[in-house]
């Protein structure tokens, strides 16, 4: 991170006349420098990379390693395996350590430890006392290095899996958000949710496979802030991870996917007094250089709140929604763009065709040049709020390194989305949106709907079968 | 061990002030002449602030027949002021008053529609149709009213200049608004707040009203928890307003503008409002703008306290609720307020029964018997500090597949009967006050969790250093104090049991 990274620029433009000169509308501020503290980076022998920002305000210290790999790696038939891993490294034991002796000594000193896999990677968290960083490191090698994964509590996170596969419809905003990226992502590992089977496919063999493919120190970036200096982290570093054998290997990417959803209307029957409505498309991924003018051009159409289109049109102005918006998702593998709203039943096609006409609208005409500068200036001013905590900001410098990004990413990003052009905005508009080619996800009652959803395109019926 | 050290050092200065170095938090305090409080905490971290007004007022205040109103205020407050929001306030006025009368006329025409219904049939239709035109009115009015308005000009402002954690929440004992900025943006953050609590305007107002019952159908009819939490209050509280969880459209819908602003002049005034700001700022600098833009604000009487106490409960209460959802059991047993000597062995019960894999309930039930996927613990309405008013405490199971919620409801009571007559033992007491210990660092790593913790300690107790005070009384607790509440309260007569049975999907209920 350079000196100059998070300097903030205001760019207030004089305003009207006819207003109180203490008016805030009309307050102007200095541009404001923040230079967030540099964290220290150091590499062991067997390639573990650690970054490490020293912060003495308070007697604690916070962890996070991430891993290459994800659920997007689950072998076929096999959905869940990663993220079944991920979560019984912290419950089946460890090290000479039972999983009831890790529950007991952890919860004792107030101390946490957990790990997860997303569809886009794998992390290990710890939070501490700094006075039990000692012996906290000692549980989190063991638990990184030598997990015994335990049968029985394999076959019980296997059990409550299932479970909570089996209760996966009762929220019908959790099913509407479940069927539309099963349905935008058709095709792609992004649309693979575990089953069932899935479930029951698993066993310790796999999930002992799945540990010694992507655990590994050249695998790993760790990032840790808190009340040490630099030379007690790498003593500890030394001390709970020198052993950790290196696999000189690198984890082969996920090979890019095509895109073979079908446009059209999913409707998924459930019996609420609202219409959960979420249309969109497949949109930008990370490493797309126009995501800087989409994210300008999706704030003013919907990602900004109060102050977007849809928001001000569908919420504010004719009282349709309480959440109503837009989402652009920048994944690593593949973004996607989506319109969501939570609207009375019988108002879904009301509220449904207002949001196709301003995603049309946008696509056709672009967006203001007020509203771009709004979006640029909330975006810019308000990054500092990612960076305002020393585990923020640690964090964040070593995802950079992880994701592959250069060093000065970060700045990159703040000057990128200076350099956003109204043109831009408009280019960006045009090429991506895609309003005649959407997944609409449909969830609700249509007995109640004031419209039949088939006013939107042909009607697939959701199965709502738990398999 | 370290913190029973600290802890008898503690109990013998028997100061109020931090139990440890690290937790000394240099609280500046003011009060202005008109009764509002500040605390700020200079903190330099990065150059930026969190600010955070709590009004000691909330839902718990509502007369019935007004039930919404605190929380459709609290929605308005985004609209603006009479400075904010506007191009010209007296056009707007103007078209308020019409509106409000057109409201009156649609209101008295739908109350007489029952009576027409039954006596006067014929002329029905001709009086639906006579509320249809006034309805339409009211649009054309709110369309008129539009071109004086800059809409979410609010909202807009924070937004440019780089706001974050921009909200506002409506509980029972408190309302609470709050903002992170850039750090030399504080006199906005005054310039806005002040307006707003002196000159609110109440504009969009009834496309308000709607969006506040999309806010209910969302958060509560369509959400399998609420609804049946909606049930467990409403069974458990027979006297005292915790029993109404979220506001009932038919009330909502019917708020008028005048509703509103005599809700704001009895409670907003400042001495029911406390202020916390933390960050990178200066106390000088916080005083000098809280004295320029808060210190006009008239003091007002005190309203009328609410005298309500909720009777005790002989009984076991139960409810079912038939819903598209899996199977779910609540349980509520009544508790304490804030200030009874019993409400910190609650917090110290909840921890124990609910706090990490090792806890009692979660042992018991997920890990051991394996009959739930998850048991949670929650007081309520669950200020961290203590209730204004004697609340619930509560036990939240999801069964496994297979298991009934009697066997749940058993394996759970069988754990509280443990606690009501076996002591606990040193180790598991000690765990607890580890985790208060630590809880209690990481309270404050985040500026805006600082502030909130402040202005609310501040205006439960009226005091914020009840804070350390509360942690002293968390630290005290016994293994007999804990047998003593547990026998008491966590009993069959003074508990409440919803259900929640699944309705088969196209089954006739």
């Amino acid at each position: 991170m350079k000196k100059s990274i998070l300097t903030l620029f205001v760019l207030l433009l004089a305003v009207a006349t006819a207003v109180p000169a203490d008016h805030p509308r009309n307050m102007k501020f200095e541009p404001l420098a923040f230079d967030p503290p540099e964290p220290a980076r150091f590499e062991t022998s067997s390639g573990l990379v650690v970054y490490f920002l020293e912060d003495h305000q308070l007697p604690v210290l916070t962890f996070r390693a991430f891993f290459h790999g994800s659920s997007a790696y689950d072998p076929p038939g096999k959905a869940g395996l990663i993220s079944l891993t991920a979560g019984l490294l912290r419950r089946g034991g460890a090290g000479d350590r039972s999983p009831e002796q890790i529950d007991q000594d952890l919860d004792f000193v107030g101390a946490s430890i957990g790990s997860n896999a997303s569809y886009d990677d794998i992390t290990a968290d710890m939070n501490c006392l700094v006075k039990d960083a000692d012996f906290c490191f000692g549980i989190l090698s063991d638990i990184l290095m030598r997990p015994k994964f335990d049968s029985a509590k394999l076959e019980l996170d296997k059990s409550n899996r299932k479970d909570y596969i089996r209760r996966q419809n009762d929220d019908a905003a959790e099913l509407s958000r479940r069927v539309y990226y099963q349905t935008v992502y058709t095709g792609h590992p992004y649309s693979i949710y575990p089953t069932l089977a899935s479930t029951d496919n698993i066993t310790r063999d796999d999930i002992i496979a799945a540990h010694k493919r992507f655990y590994h120190p050249d695998n790993c970036i760790m990032a840790i802030a808190g009340d040490m200096t630099l030379d007690e982290v790498k003593g500890y570093i030394n001390k709970y991870f020198a052993s950790w054998p290196k696999s000189g290997r690198q984890i082969e990417p996920i090979a890019p996917a095509d895109p073979q959803y079908t446009p059209g209307v999913y409707y998924a029957e459930k019996d609420v007094n609202q219409a959960i409505i979420r249309m969109g498309h497949l949109s930008l991924d990370d490493r797309n250089p126009d995501r800087f003018a989409f994210d300008i051009m999706n704030f003013a159409l919907g990602g900004g709140g109060f102050v977007s289109r849809m928001t001000g049109r569908v919420r504010t102005s004719a009282g349709l929604a309480y959440s109503v918006g837009t989402y652009q998702y920048t994944r690593p593998l593949m973004g996607t763009f989506f319109g969501y709203c939570y609207t009375s039943a019988g108002q879904m096609a009301r509220a449904t065709q207002m949001m196709i006409d301003i995603i049309a609208e946008v696509k056709t005409d672009g967006i203001t040049a007020e509203e771009m500068e709004l979006a640029r200036e909330s975006i810019i001013n308000s990054y500092i709020f990612d960076y305002d905590t020393p585990s923020e900001i640690v964090n964040a410098r070593a995802e950079v390194e992880f994701l592959g990004f250069p060093p000065d990413h970060l700045r990159r990003v703040l000057e990128a989305y200076q350099q956003v052009t109204l043109d831009d905005c408009t280019f960006v508009a045009k090429k991506y949106l895609d309003p005649d080619n959407m997944v609409i996800v449909i969830t609700g009652n249509k007995a109640l709907f004031d419209k039949p959803p088939g006013l939107f395109g042909p009607v697939v019926d959701v199965p709502m079968e738990i398999k | 061990m370290k913190f029973l050290y600290s802890l008898l050092l503690v109990l013998i200065i028997g100061t109020a002030a931090a139990a440890t170095d690290n937790l000394q938090l240099p609280v500046e305090k003011f009060t202005l002449e008109n009764g509002m409080t500040f605390l700020i905490v200079e903190r330099h971290t990065a150059p930026v602030f969190s600010g955070f007004i709590s009004v000691r007022v909330g839902s718990g205040w509502e007369k019935i027949g007004n039930i919404g109103t605190a929380h459709l205020f609290e929605h308005m407050m985004f609209k603006g002021s009479e400075t904010v929001g506007t191009t010209d306030i007296e056009a707007e006025k103007e078209l308020w008053v019409k509106e409000d009368s057109i409201w009156a006329r649609i209101d008295n025409a739908r109350q007489q529609t029952r009576y027409i219904r039954l006596n006067q049939e014929d002329k029905l239709e001709a009086h639906l149709q006579y509320i249809a035109d006034l309805e339409a009115v009211l649009d054309s009015l709110a369309e008129l009213g539009s071109q004086y308005v800059v809409q979410n000009e609010f909202d807009e402002i924070y937004t440019r200049n780089g706001g974050a954690e921009f909200n506002a929440t409506t509980g029972y004992d408190f309302t609470q608004y709050f903002v992170s900025l850039p750090s030399n943006r504080l006199e906005l953050w005054f310039n806005m707040e002040s307006d707003r609590l002196k000159k609110p305007a109440l504009r969009e107002f009834f496309p308000e009203r709607n969006v506040v019952s999309e806010e209910r159908r969302q958060s509560v009819e369509n959400n399998s928890d609420s609804k049946l939490f909606e049930q467990l209050m409403g069974v458990a509280f027979i006297a005292h307003p915790y029993q109404i969880y979220w506001e009932w459209q038919s009330e909502e819908n019917n708020l008028t503008r005048s509703d509103l602003m005599n809700f704001f002049h009895t409670y907003y005034i400042p001495q029911r409002m406390v202020a916390a700001v933390v960050g990178d700022v200066t106390v000088d600098q916080v005083k000098a703008m809280a004295e320029k833009y808060f210190g006009d604000i008239q003091k007002r009487p005190d309203p009328e306290p609410l005298y309500t106490r909720e009777p005790e409960q002989q009984g076991e209460r139960r409810v079912d609720l038939h819903y598209e959802a899996n199977p779910a059991v609540f349980i509520a047993y009544h508790k304490t307020a804030f200030d009874s000597p019993d409400e910190p062995v609650f917090k110290v019960i909840e921890r124990l029964l609910g706090e990490g894999r090792t806890s009692r309930l979660y042992k018991a039930l997920v890990l051991e018997k394996q009959l739930c996927i998850d048991v949670e613990i929650d007081v309520f309405p669950g200020s961290r500090f203590g209730d204004l008013f004697a609340g619930s405490f509560n036990i939240y199971a999801y069964p496994k597949e297979g298991i009934t919620t009697a066997q749940v409801e058993e394996a759970i009571y069988d754990e509280l009967k443990g606690l009501a007559t076996k002591p606990v033992d040193s180790l598991e007491l000690t765990k607890v006050k580890n985790n208060i210990e630590a809880d209690y660092i990481w309270s404050t790593y985040h500026n805006m969790g600082m502030a909130s913790s402040l202005a609310t300690a501040q205006n439960l107790a009226r005091d914020w250093r009840y804070l350390y005070r509360l942690k002293d009384k968390l630290m005290a607790v016994t293994a007999d104090d804990i047998r003593r509440v547990a026998g008491r309260y966590l009993i069959e007569n003074n508990r409440t049991v919803a259900t929640l049975i699944p309705l088969e999907k196209g089954a006739e209920q």
